[in-house]
């Protein structure tokens, strides 16, 4: 338990005998027996394991986009476990940044309206969204695109308004699920090279699922999962 | 309104299924808001009746006439204050497409019998000294540019009333109405002197009395008064059936009931069709969007929120649907009344167009539509899974 509590003081992550079962039909699927995981503030950690192994279920209990079975996890100084979904929604909304491997734009959106879509759940008026949405785009590299929709960016540009878009309302937690899997391995690279000023720069937590063995290689730590448990 | 945006443009991402669907919901409101406005125009017309006045006519049917002389004897039932002859003169104003109501009626009491016509003194003072006089209606005057002292050709379709050439009528006066006292007053008829028709078809045939108008002195005692008048004529030749001008006139237009069911009938199915397209094109969009909602809601859009987006789609919709819907509503039953034939119908109902309460029945109804089509669709999405729509990508 002291772990945990100050896991959840430095803002960090804390998954405690975490299990997640889902149900098919009238199949139980254990998919995380019993996984337990603290990640200490300023972390770059990997998530590294087969397909199957549970890692992105692992990362959506983080984000607090699915819930446990039984067990608990805090990030980011709060238990996930007691939220309400609406609660829950809000706590994402200004704790956590995802980045996902297909970047998962909004089409009828251009860049800056992209970036500036978690905005429109704050107070900020709209000059305000749109100057930090801006500035976000300027530290990916994209300024000179805010007004370029999705299919007019190539595959490492949307992910790069898609990482604008995670970081732009500092949360203190970035989770990426594979995301260079989509990429060239220049575009790959930029990205995590990317990932990693965020890290170092600008002090966030990342946990990253990767499969990639170059990607988990920029990570600080790298664990492995397999069948639902940490194998090392 | 900072997520008006997201909205408009997801609106305008698939245009052209955003213009058909508008252009259903249009369709819809088109028809609901003409249908009701003529069902309204065909049911004031049925309830515009005088409470005190009663109509006296053959037992069988209106094509047979009266005696002249049941005029004194209606007059005699205790309860009878006047009584007017009336009878339909079926004329027509040089083509058969020109219909409008023309009778020939007993001009005195007359007026005394319908206080809502309403004429200036010096032309009813014409009007009752001239036998070839006629009075007409304002809109009728106005819709063939008629005025005081030109002289109208009518000739009737009712082979009794026809004499080898059109009657030729003065016209003495023309008649207006209070809309405040007299609402739905019919101001497209023409009323001449049945004493005109009489004397002009004497020898040829025999102009009885087509109806009587009986105004009585206290309308309560309108159905003993009928009973009276009809055990009168109970055992004779020519019995009668005596009724209250309301349902005279619902007899007159006894299909209307039919044809109000039946308008009512179409409009309600068709609304229900629009329904169901509508909502199945909401319900298509939404689960195109399943991942981006998923995204939305990773991003923190609570449920609430993700269901106002989609339900504010298809309110807007329904928005744009309706006023288009209206305008075409309006258009039509402004253009209406100048069709041929079609025209001469509506025109007869007063007031005839787009009111204010169907418009805004119209309008309710357009939104009533986009939320119940908008409504599963923002369920799926408000139900939507993050978790199990992330892993279908």
């Amino acid at each position: 338990m002291a772990t945990t509590e100050v896991a959840v003081k430095t803002g960090a992550v804390s998954v405690q005998n975490v299990v997640k079962v889902y149900q098919r039909d009238s199949q139980q699927i254990k998919v995380l027996d019993g996984l337990s995981l603290d990640v200490p503030q300023g972390e770059f950690l990997a998530l590294m394991g087969p397909s199957g192994s549970g890692k992105t279920t692992l990362l959506n209990l983080i984000a607090g986009i699915d819930r446990a079975t039984s067990g608990s996890v805090s990030v980011a100084g709060t238990n996930l476990t007691p939220l309400s979904e609406g609660e829950l929604a809000k706590w994402r909304s200004q704790n956590v940044g995802f980045i996902f491997q297909f970047y998962n734009l909004i089409p009828v959106l251009n860049a800056v309206e992209n970036v500036e879509l978690p905005l429109l759940l704050s107070h900020l008026s709209k000059k305000e969204r749109r100057e930090r949405a801006l500035t976000a785009l300027r530290i990916v590299g994209l300024a000179d695109r805010s007004k370029h929709y999705p299919r007019q960016l190539s595959g490492g540009q949307e992910q790069r308004v898609a990482i604008a878009r995670a970081i732009v309302t500092d949360p203190a937690v970035l989770v990426a699920d594979e995301p260079t899997g989509d990429l060239d391995s220049k575009s790959a690279e930029e990205i995590l090279e990317l990932m990693q000023t965020f890290n170092k720069e600008f002090g966030k937590t990342i946990v990253m699922v990767t499969h990639d063995p170059r990607a988990a290689a920029v990570a600080h730590t790298q664990r492995h999962l397999e069948k639902g448990v940490l194998t090392a | 309104m900072k997520f008006a945006p997201l909205v408009l443009k997801h609106l305008r991402k698939n245009w052209i299924r955003t213009l058909s669907t508008i252009m259903a919901m249009a369709v819809c409101i088109f028809l609901f808001c003409t249908l009701h406005t003529v069902v309204d125009a065909i049911e004031f017309g049925l309830h515009s009746g005088n409470a005190g006045r009663l109509v006296t006519r053959h037992y069988v049917s209106m094509v047979f006439t009266l005696p002249l002389t049941y005029k004194q004897r209606v007059a005699a039932v205790p309860g009878v204050e006047n009584t007017v002859i009336q009878c339909w003169f079926g004329g027509v104003y040089r083509d058969p497409k020109n219909f409008f109501a023309n009778f020939a009626v007993e001009p005195e009491p007359f007026l005394q019998v319908f206080p809502e016509f309403i004429l200036p003194p010096e032309q009813k003072e014409k009007w009752l000294n001239d036998v070839r006089g006629a009075i007409v209606g304002r809109k009728l005057a106005q819709r063939f540019g008629w005025r005081v002292g030109d002289v109208v050709p009518l000739e009737s379709t009712i082979p009794p009333y026809r004499i080898g050439h059109p009657f030729e009528m003065v016209i003495d006066g023309i008649y207006d109405t209070d809309e405040r006292k007299y609402p739905g007053t019919d101001l497209n008829s023409l009323y001449f002197h049945y004493k005109y028709l009489y004397e002009a078809i004497k020898g040829r045939s025999y102009a009885g009395i087509g109806w009587l108008t009986v105004k009585i002195a206290n309308p309560q005692d309108a159905g003993k008064i009928s009973k009276a008048i009809d055990a009168e004529f109970e055992n004779s030749d020519t019995p009668t059936k005596t009724e209250t001008e309301q349902a005279f006139l619902a007899g007159f237009v006894a299909m209307a009931g039919n044809l109000a069911l039946l308008l009512n009938g179409i409009g309600l199915a068709v609304a229900f069709t629009i329904l169901l397209v509508t909502a199945n094109t909401m319900s298509i969009a939404v689960r195109e969007r399943q991942q981006e909602i998923a995204v939305l809601k990773t991003l923190g859009f609570s449920s609430v929120l993700v269901m106002s987006l989609i339900i504010s789609e298809a309110l807007l919709i329904g928005i744009a649907g309706g006023l288009l819907g209206l305008l075409l509503s309006k258009g039509l039953l402004g253009v209406l009344p100048n069709v041929p034939v079609l025209g001469d119908i509506v025109g007869t109902y007063p007031n005839f167009g787009l009111s204010p309460q169907t418009a805004g029945l119209g309008m309710g109804f357009a939104l009533l539509l986009g939320l119940a089509a908008g409504f599963f669709p923002a369920m799926t999405g408000y139900r939507s899974r993050i978790a199990e729509a992330l892993r279908q990508i």
